[in-house]
């Protein structure tokens, strides 16, 4: 199992290399002058951009500049916004739990949906619920989630009024300083009359936009990995014993078709952390993916570099997580080449 | 198992008529068979927009903006869909949209299997470095997350249909290149090859003529339900405004044109999404029957 762990780590290696190296590049591609593309400023006195040039390392020889970068960066310092003059790293810290927080939602809404779902429909496989619930989850897959988003608020906020249409937190009545960033701990935590249900009603509707896709996957997989379970030998010998197939499947199969919808659900963490870009956006929702967008509309390419990298970083721990996760419960893999 | 029942038949009989074999497990699917209409009508549509559109999709009808549909009150009926915010026609744009979001789908599917065939065969052949670098590489690739790895050559090389083309390709070249690299090592240490080694025949005939087509079947499946995310993909990132620009009628930049309007037009909102959702669905049926009918070991979703 160590080796194992030290293969996968050292696998990442590479990769994260090759990821400076990316972002590192990027910010070089931009067309027109780098100091104004770095500094948001037009119309530099020449002494003050030659000044400014050596200020940021432009004048040293380009390897030299990438192995300032890439040190930069292993100290923690992934460049600073033109816009809020902050470090990067510290913005994105400020935004992250809000964009963890959905995640994380959205997560356990298509799981704990998509999981029971999923096994009903391979217990019932061909019957009219297995057909409807194939369909349902056909078109979850195909949805486009900015669209459904809009429709949602649409009908649930605009027209129902049951939800709040924008944001993480109803500003007009509630106040509370963010200590864990998590606005459901937070809101808890500030001991106001109401204030964990209005953070529960903000997250409702990101969470289903940004749940939809991945309950559609859970629901495939979960049927599918069932079906096949169910062909299994140690399934007919249960049921021969006389075990009720309620038990059988609850027990028996269920345990086993799980591994790889677990393995699925975490690799999916990882991309709905950066694919909560049109979720942020759409419900105004504070954080990274939102602020990635719009640093693009500011040109901030510093922050738009740093958060890059920051994004694929995270989205490459949740990878390797997963990865050893799964070799612990499948030996299969860790010792298979 | 009553398709594996008849694909198992079809293939006795399949000398004779490959595709009459592949049509039979094929249209068996009812699902599969909706999906291939609705993407052969909207095919159709996007072929012959120009002689089915009532209007030029970026015409603007100063006196007649923001109309509803034929079905609300107060519709014209010179504009059966209604009209967006500057007096567009919706019905125009919509079929001028189904133009593009196929082209983007096609471009991108045809693109990306190309050059992940060339990819993939090159690494399964030569092995060694090239086989090395190339997996590397599209292991970075995926450890971006793609609308972010999108988003990130859109910042460099700037919002436009082109490039939103190139974004997506890149973004899903990965997929291609491993299928057909593995799909090409399961074929080359079978004993057809070997034979066709002993037989002289050189290395780029060999991958090309000998291999290849024994990787097409699940290449075919990527390639289709391929078009239907790349639909996606490029559709969010017009509705970012990283994709087409305006007065372009892509379907998601009408959506997020509309935003504004939202809550007092809902149908200017409502309909270019729909036109998103039901071709991506259509695509997608059509591609598990595809996958079902090409590939029954594949059947697993």
């Amino acid at each position: 199992m160590f080796r194992f762990l030290l293969k996968r780590l050292a696998l990442t290696i590479p990769t994260f290399l090759a990821l400076m190296f990316i972002t590192f590049v990027m910010i070089r591609l931009v067309p027109g002058d780098p100091v104004e593309a770095r500094r948001g400023e037009r119309g530099i006195s020449p002494e003050r951009h030659a000044e400014l040039l050596h200020e940021m390392g432009l004048d040293q020889p380009v390897w030299k500049q990438f192995a300032d970068y890439a040190g930069g960066i292993l100290q923690g310092d992934f460049g600073t916004s033109i816009i809020s003059k902050t470090p990067v790293l510290n913005e994105f810290l400020t935004l992250f739990p809000a964009t963890l927080e959905l995640t994380i939602c959205a997560m356990l809404f298509a799981s704990l949906i998509g999981i029971p779902a999923g096994v009903f429909a391979a217990a019932r496989r061909g019957g009219i619920y297995d057909q409807t619930l194939m369909g349902v989850a056909l078109t979850g897959y195909s949805m486009p989630i900015f669209w459904w988003g809009l429709i949602l608020i649409l009908v649930m906020s605009n027209t129902l009024g049951l939800t709040p249409v924008s944001g993480r937190v109803d500003l007009i009545k509630f106040y509370y300083q963010p200590v864990t960033g998590f606005a459901l701990i937070d809101s808890l935590l500030s001991g106001q009359k109401g204030a964990f249900w209005d953070a529960v009603r903000h997250l409702i509707l990101p969470s289903i936009v940004l749940g939809t896709v991945p309950l559609a996957v859970i629901a495939r997989m979960t049927r599918s990995a069932m079906l096949e379970v169910l062909e299994e030998d140690y399934v007919r010998t249960a049921r021969a014993k006389g075990l009720s197939m309620r038990r059988v499947i609850g027990v028996h199969a269920l345990r086993n078709a799980l591994i790889p919808v677990i393995t699925s659900i975490g690799l999916q963490v990882g991309t709905l952390l950066a694919g909560a870009v049109l979720t942020e956006t759409i419900f105004s929702w504070p954080g990274v993916g939102k602020w990635l967008i719009e640093s693009i509309g500011r040109r901030d390419y510093p922050a738009l570099q740093g958060g890059i990298m920051l994004i694929a970083a995270c989205v490459i721990v949740v990878n390797l997580a997963v990865d050893l996760l799964y070799g612990l419960i499948n030996p299969r893999i860790r010792h298979g080449k | 198992m009553a398709s594996d029942v008849t694909i198992a038949k079809a293939g006795q009989a399949a000398p004779p008529g490959a595709f009459r074999a592949f049509w039979a497990a094929f249209s068996e699917n009812r699902g599969a068979v909706i999906g291939l209409a609705v993407v052969c009508a909207v095919v159709l549509i996007a072929i012959f927009a120009p002689l089915l559109a009532p209007y030029d999709p970026v015409e603007q009808f100063k006196g007649s903006t923001r109309l509803p549909p034929f079905w609300a009150e107060g519709s014209d009926p010179r504009y059966i869909l209604g009209t967006d915010a500057v007096g567009r026609d919706m019905l125009s744009r919509l079929m001028y949209g189904a133009r593009i979001s196929l082209f983007i789908g096609l471009s991108v599917m045809i693109v990306s299997m190309v050059v992940g065939v060339a990819m993939g065969l090159a690494a399964a052949w030569f092995g060694g470095l090239i086989d090395v670098v190339i997996i590397r590489v599209m292991d970075l690739i995926m450890a971006i997350p793609s609308l972010v790895l999108a988003i990130l050559i859109i910042a460099i090389i700037g919002p436009s249909l082109t490039n939103t083309i190139i974004a997506v390709t890149i973004v899903y070249l990965p997929r291609y290149v491993r299928l057909v690299r593995a799909s090409a090592l399961a074929e080359l240490s079978k004993d057809y090859v070997t034979a066709a080694k002993v037989a002289g025949v050189g290395p780029f005939r060999l991958m090309t003529v000998t291999v290849l087509p024994n990787c097409l079947a699940p290449l075919i499946v990527q390639g289709a339900l391929g078009v239907s995310d790349a639909i996606l993909e490029a559709a969010g990132l017009g509705f970012l405004g990283l994709g087409a620009q305006p007065p372009t009628p892509e379907w998601g930049a009408m959506l997020a044109d509309t935003r504004d309007l939202m809550l007092s037009h809902p149908w200017v909102m409502a309909l270019p999404g729909l036109c998103i959702l039901l071709t991506v669905m259509a695509i997608n049926l059509m591609g598990d029957g595809l996958r079902d009918a090409l590939d029954p070991r594949l059947r697993k979703s």
